[in-house]
């Protein structure tokens, strides 16, 4: 009894932060939802945010469909939230994970439909490998910059967020267009499409996303190279002193960063999509870093942010069709998310939680990173 | 705290139902899902929506809609008025027409419209994309040109010769502005890409730099750019698809026109024709006759050419009648 009162005190003392946060952010977001309804036809509605909420939940976890959907979408951002949460591990910010997604996502498309008409058990893991390796080599760039010449991996990764989406825009109208169709997109996947394991789209790549998560807790916990990383993000002086390899380490975890964040673009690929075309967004890169930031960079906690933010996505259709109000709440709910987690004093005063661990440190290295303070993990 | 959250969610859904169930009054319930950005883009999807609640009121239905931010929800969004059993699901933007395709034929008993689909074989019984006849549209465009150019060379920038309805707008152009003011020079660039704003920019300052004054765009993204260099060298443009002296503030300043496709009408008026004739396929061309075609209002004009207005309003007139063909 005493044991599973500390192991929930333990949670608590972690998750009691990002938890009240989504709590706060709710609260917030209710009030925009009833001052907006002022604006529409309908007219001042007090409990349009209860209806909103009971919907999007509703959509998310109401029924078996829900529940997959929310699976679905969450299985990219377990991936890209463990690539932006590695990185933070390294005291290294990886905004690039949208260009990462990007390439692993073309690569995938291209292998996939190349080998269309193969086995599946041949088609779908060389698609896969495609994808990761895409993703790994966009990911190795702005750590090779970083370790060897000192180029800040926040300004590689935003500039190379562009040079992928315009990249992989040519590529697809010059290299790769598929013919038949009356725009620019690669062909049918075909066979290379990842199998359904439950009806409405329950595709193989969620339980390999949640392998993922093991497999890199697993490597930061129990591996010499996970703690060399976990040793350069906290000092690199030290580490360095320690007869560690901050040039390697670094190159090393933005190139398997860019890998996590390539295979989350290939298993979107190959479960959701289907075909690359100029004009796909990434919404999943951006929304990685929040999911990073909420699951405090931790595996564990990156794959129930993950699942949080999966089931906004599947909620809102819901949503929408009940209640009327814009998906854009979503957005605004997420980025009070991140406010409050910044800001966790107001977190701490409106729920009076007495002082747990103090400083997120993800938003530390947030913080020095684009404060441009010393580089952790940088050139000597 | 987690109980009562829990509470004040439960209290959510039942209030939900209620509200639903209150405002659906029977008819046809109609929902849309719109192309990845905004509902209030001041393109394609502000205008279809507008043509569903149209046709929602028309029908005397009901009209909901779904405003997609990534790719990737494409399927679960149509999916959820598959599940909600809404009778009609209109589409916009030919990205999502792969999915769109696939939910007609997984659910024949349902409607769906697709704008700017087009639909190829096999074609579902269930499915219709909303096509639009380019080539009037620029053929009024033409007609713009042709009166105000006073270089008499005109341009028009289009994104790929592989795209039918990009060549279809330009041949009406060429027809209309020779016609108009015979001996005019038509510039005619494609510049092979519909997403690159700087070759957009480039091809426009090309044939501006040989001499052109007007410069119509059918290139999408590519076409903005065009746009652009046609205001900074103060010359000037027409746009394409919607209004886009609207959709494109930054070309505000010297966009005269835009060759409208009317798919506020087209939706309307693909509701309606469910609603009396039941299942539409195959794929649908908007042209004079319908209304599905037409031009912006004149702006940047000071003053209007005499007899502009008149000259659009006949070619309009002529094109329904059958009297006019922009392209022989």
């Amino acid at each position: 009894m005493s044991r599973l009162r500390q192991a929930a005190r333990r949670i608590w003392r972690v998750a009691s932060i990002p938890l009240l946060a989504i709590v706060l952010a709710f609260i917030v977001a209710a009030f925009v939802i009833v001052i907006s309804s002022v604006f529409t036809s309908t007219g001042l509605d007090v409990f349009l945010p209860l209806g909103a909420y009971g919907s999007l939940l509703a959509g998310a976890f109401g029924s078996g469909t829900g529940i997959v959907n929310t699976l679905v979408a969450a299985a990219p951002l377990i991936l890209g939230g463990l690539a932006v949460g590695l990185g933070f591990k390294a005291g290294l910010f990886n905004i690039g994970v949208a260009g990462q997604f990007l390439v692993g996502a073309f690569a995938a498309a291209v292998v996939g439909a190349r080998l269309a008409d193969s086995p599946t058990v041949l088609a779908a893991p060389a698609a896969m490998v495609a994808g990761a390796l895409g993703g790994a080599a966009f990911g190795f760039i702005p750590g090779f910059l970083k370790a060897r010449t000192g180029a800040h991996e926040v300004v590689t990764t935003i500039m190379l967020n562009n040079a992928a989406v315009l990249l992989l825009t040519w590529a697809v109208n010059d290299l790769v267009r598929a013919p038949g169709f009356s725009f620019p997109r690669t062909g049918e996947i075909g066979n290379s499409a990842l199998p359904v394991l439950l009806p409405r789209n329950l595709h193989l790549g969620i339980p390999l996303a949640v392998l993922f998560v093991f497999a890199v807790r697993w490597l930061l916990d129990r591996t010499t190279i996970g703690f060399e990383i976990r040793t350069v993000g906290q000092n690199p002086n030290a580490a360095r002193y320690a007869g560690m390899r901050p040039v390697f380490v670094t190159t090393l975890t933005m190139t398997l960063s860019g890998l996590l964040a390539g295979i989350a673009g290939a298993i979107q690929m190959l479960g959701v999509i289907g075909f690359y075309a100029p004009g796909i967004t990434a919404s999943v890169g951006f929304d990685s870093i929040a999911v990073a930031l909420l699951g405090r960079s931790d595996p564990i906690g990156i794959l129930f942010a993950a699942i949080l933010f999966g089931a906004f996505r599947a909620g809102a259709p819901l949503m929408q069709i009940e209640t009327s109000v814009p998906i854009e709440i979503i957005d605004i709910i997420q980025a009070l998310v991140i406010l409050f987690l910044a800001a966790d004093l107001i977190v701490r005063r409106v729920f009076r939680v007495r002082s747990t661990k103090p400083v997120i440190s993800e938003l530390a290295t947030v913080a020095r990173t684009w404060a441009g303070g010393t580089p952790p993990g940088g050139a000597t | 705290m987690k109980r009562l959250l829990a509470l004040g969610l439960a209290l959510g859904v039942v209030v939900a139902g209620c509200g639903g169930g209150g405002l659906l009054g029977g008819g046809l319930k109609i929902g849309m899902v719109t192309d990845i950005g905004q509902l209030e883009d001041k393109s394609f999807n502000e205008f279809s929506w507008k043509g569903v609640q149209d046709g929602a009121s028309a029908v005397g239905g009901t009209a909901k809609n779904i405003v997609t931010k990534d790719i990737a929800d494409y399927k679960q969004n149509i999916q959820s008025f598959v599940d909600q059993k809404y009778d009609i699901i209109v589409t916009v933007g030919f990205l999502i027409g792969t999915e769109t395709t696939a939910a007609a034929k997984a659910n024949p008993n349902i409607q769906f419209f697709g704008v700017d689909q087009f639909i190829a074989d096999p074609i579902p019984a269930n499915y219709q994309g909303l096509l639009f006849n380019e080539a009037q549209a620029g053929y009024l465009a033409g007609i713009v040109a042709g009166t105000i150019t006073k270089s008499n060379k005109i341009g028009a920038v289009g994104g790929r010769e592989d795209v039918p309805p990009v060549v279809n707008y330009i041949k009406g152009y060429q027809n209309a502005a020779q016609a108009t003011k015979p001996g005019v020079q038509v510039l005619v660039n494609y510049v092979g890409d519909f997403n690159a704003p700087d070759k957009g920019e480039a091809s426009a300052k090309t044939m501006i730099g040989q001499g052109a004054d007007v410069i119509f765009q059918v290139a999408g993204l590519t076409g903005a750019g065009a746009l652009r260099a046609a205001c900074s060298a103060k010359i000037w443009g027409i746009g394409v698809d919607v209004d886009q002296y609207q959709s494109l503030p930054d070309s505000k300043a010297c966009i005269v026109t835009s060759a409208e496709k009317r798919l506020q009408n087209a939706v309307r008026d693909g509701i309606k024709r469910f609603k009396d004739k039941g299942k539409q396929s195959g794929n649908f061309t908007n042209d004079a006759t319908n209304d599905g075609i037409g031009y912006s209002p004149l702006r940047n004009l000071n003053p209007v050419p005499a007899g502009l207005e008149d000259k659009l309003k006949q070619a309009l007139a002529d094109m329904k009648s059958g009297k006019l063909k922009p392209v022989p």
